[in-house]
């Protein structure tokens, strides 16, 4: 079992306009680096257009008209000073959440334990009824709905490592208890949304980190509320929005995460997952605007997911070894 | 020793100061701090009372990371008036303020200049480099030898 990798052209076809920071080059960056010899395992899949029936389970009809209304036949329209459509922008948003929900559907058929999606434009601040911070569509939350509503999975949990809050995908969610979203971000910043206090009905933590958070800050809140909360919750499937803007090199924002923060924290959702859903996890791309460091963020964090089932199995292996000693020593005394 | 007690905020500090008014364009500011070694600018209406200061740190504070944008719109932020940004009812000093507790109040407020006001009106700007000056004048005088000659 590898890991899959979902992505397409159309996706380097959405373009922002001169200088706009969420740009193709993000994505060339990504995969010139995901080509390379150490991640030859993966396994490349193309992906469908999503169609209107899993966009709906999110966003109304209307408001997803109203995107493809706005779509330009040349040049660049602005939804609002982030956001920024072109020709290409419209099938580029359909393949980015068409992405979500194929690799959703290959893993819980069982076809890779785990997969990540490669896509622009991205989603979390993508609200039911508003486009904003460069997202159109709620890639992760569709995919979400996606698999409870295909696949009949009862909860299914969103970790969303981006720097900014999803305030779109906890708009989504948190309105359904099969569902538990988890954001750790930048206090203070955009979009001003995730304030502790917004608990959803019990589904959602938000976890807002002062400027300057790092390392030490993120293991912290992983050990003491990330983990039990994922435990407490018992996914059967986790989806991760991968946004590498918290990492020290990023311009938008002023945490410090590393790529050994993003293969460390990978491992831990990994693991989590191990116990809970056979390891199944989709990761979809969110923010990240420093292309050497999103490039090297991106690789730790799909070298961790490549690495998932060995390192499974060793914590299998493990605890086997573990029980076996205790009986050995029960036996003993 | 004790010359620099004599002195006065009036004594020390730049009279009639360049100021803005409050539709002045960041982007004018901005080449103000260029043209003029300010660290900030007093902002007045036209009769010159006072509405505020806009300090470098101002101006940096407007580009800062916020919730507003995902990116701060840099270009339509240079073009906002000083009103939008300059920090409003300052605090200011009297002329006849003694310079001794005006250094006291630059040192307690880590500021870097403060605007003079006489009956309600700009009349003057003070800043860390007047009081150095300052400074240095009442200790050289201290140094002169008292039998040489002296104009007064
Ligand atoms: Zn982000």
């Amino acid at each position: 079992m590898t890991t899959l990798l979902y992505t397409h052209p159309a996706c380097l076809e959405h373009d922002t306009g001169f200088g706009h920071p969420e740009c193709p080059a993000r994505l060339t960056a990504i995969l010139n680096t995901l080509r390379t010899a150490p991640f030859a395992a993966l396994e490349w899949r193309d992906v469908p257009q999503a169609t209107v029936e899993q966009l709906t389970r999110i966003h109304p009809q209307g408001y997803v008209e109203r995107i493809f209304a706005r779509v330009p036949r040349r040049g660049n329209v602005a939804l609002d000073g982030d956001t920024i459509l072109s020709p290409q922008s419209g099938e580029a948003a359909l393949r980015a959440a068409g992405a979500v929900c194929a690799a959703v559907d290959a893993i819980v058929q069982r076809e890779a334990s785990n997969a990540f999606c490669a896509i622009r434009p991205p989603g979390h601040h993508a609200e039911p009824t508003q486009a904003m911070g460069f997202c159109l569509f709620a890639n992760a939350a569709i995919g979400a709905a996606h698999a409870r509503a295909v696949h009949g999975l009862e909860r299914v949990a969103v970790i969303d490592f981006d720097v900014h809050h999803g305030n779109g995908t906890q708009a989504a969610l948190e309105h359904d208890p099969g569902y538990l979203y988890i954001s750790t971000h930048q206090a203070y910043i955009y979009p001003g949304t995730g304030r502790r206090d917004e608990r959803g009905i019990g589904n959602v933590v938000n976890i807002p980190l002062l400027a300057g958070s790092g390392s030490t800050d993120l293991r912290h809140v992983w050990r003491h509320e990330i983990e039990p909360a994922l435990r407490d919750f018992q996914p059967r499937l986790i989806l991760i929005s991968a946004g590498f803007d918290a990492h020290h090199m990023d311009p938008l924002a002023e945490l410090n995460f590393s790529e050994d923060d993003y293969a460390w924290l990978t491992q831990q959702i990994l693991a989590v997952a191990a116990e809970c859903c056979e390891g199944r996890v989709v990761s979809v791309l969110e923010g990240g605007y420093s292309l050497p460091a999103l490039a090297a963020s991106v690789a730790a964090h799909v070298k961790a997911l490549m690495e998932a089932p060995r390192a499974a199995q060793r914590s299998l292996i493990k605890g086997i070894l573990e029980r076996q000693k205790t009986r050995r020593n029960a036996a003993g005394s | 020793m004790y010359e620099f007690l004599k002195y006065e905020v009036r004594d020390a500090m730049t009279a009639d100061p360049i100021a803005i008014g409050p539709d002045t364009r960041l982007r004018e500011v901005e080449e103000l701090f260029e043209s003029h070694d300010f660290n900030g600018v007093p902002v007045v209406d036209d009769r010159r009372h006072l509405l505020g200061i806009l300090t470098k740190f101002d101006l940096l504070k407007a580009f800062s990371l916020d919730a507003h944008a995902l990116v701060p719109h840099y270009d339509t932020i240079m073009e906002q008036p000083a009103a939008a940004v300059m920090t409003r009812d300052p605090v200011s000093v009297e002329p006849r303020l003694p310079l001794s507790r005006l250094l006291q109040k630059l040192v307690e407020m880590r500021t870097k200049s403060l605007p003079v006001v006489e009956n309600d009106r700009l009349v003057g700007i003070i800043a860390r480099e007047d009081v150095l000056k300052a400074l240095r004048r009442a200790t050289i005088q201290h140094e002169i030898p008292i039998h040489e000659d002296s104009p007064s």
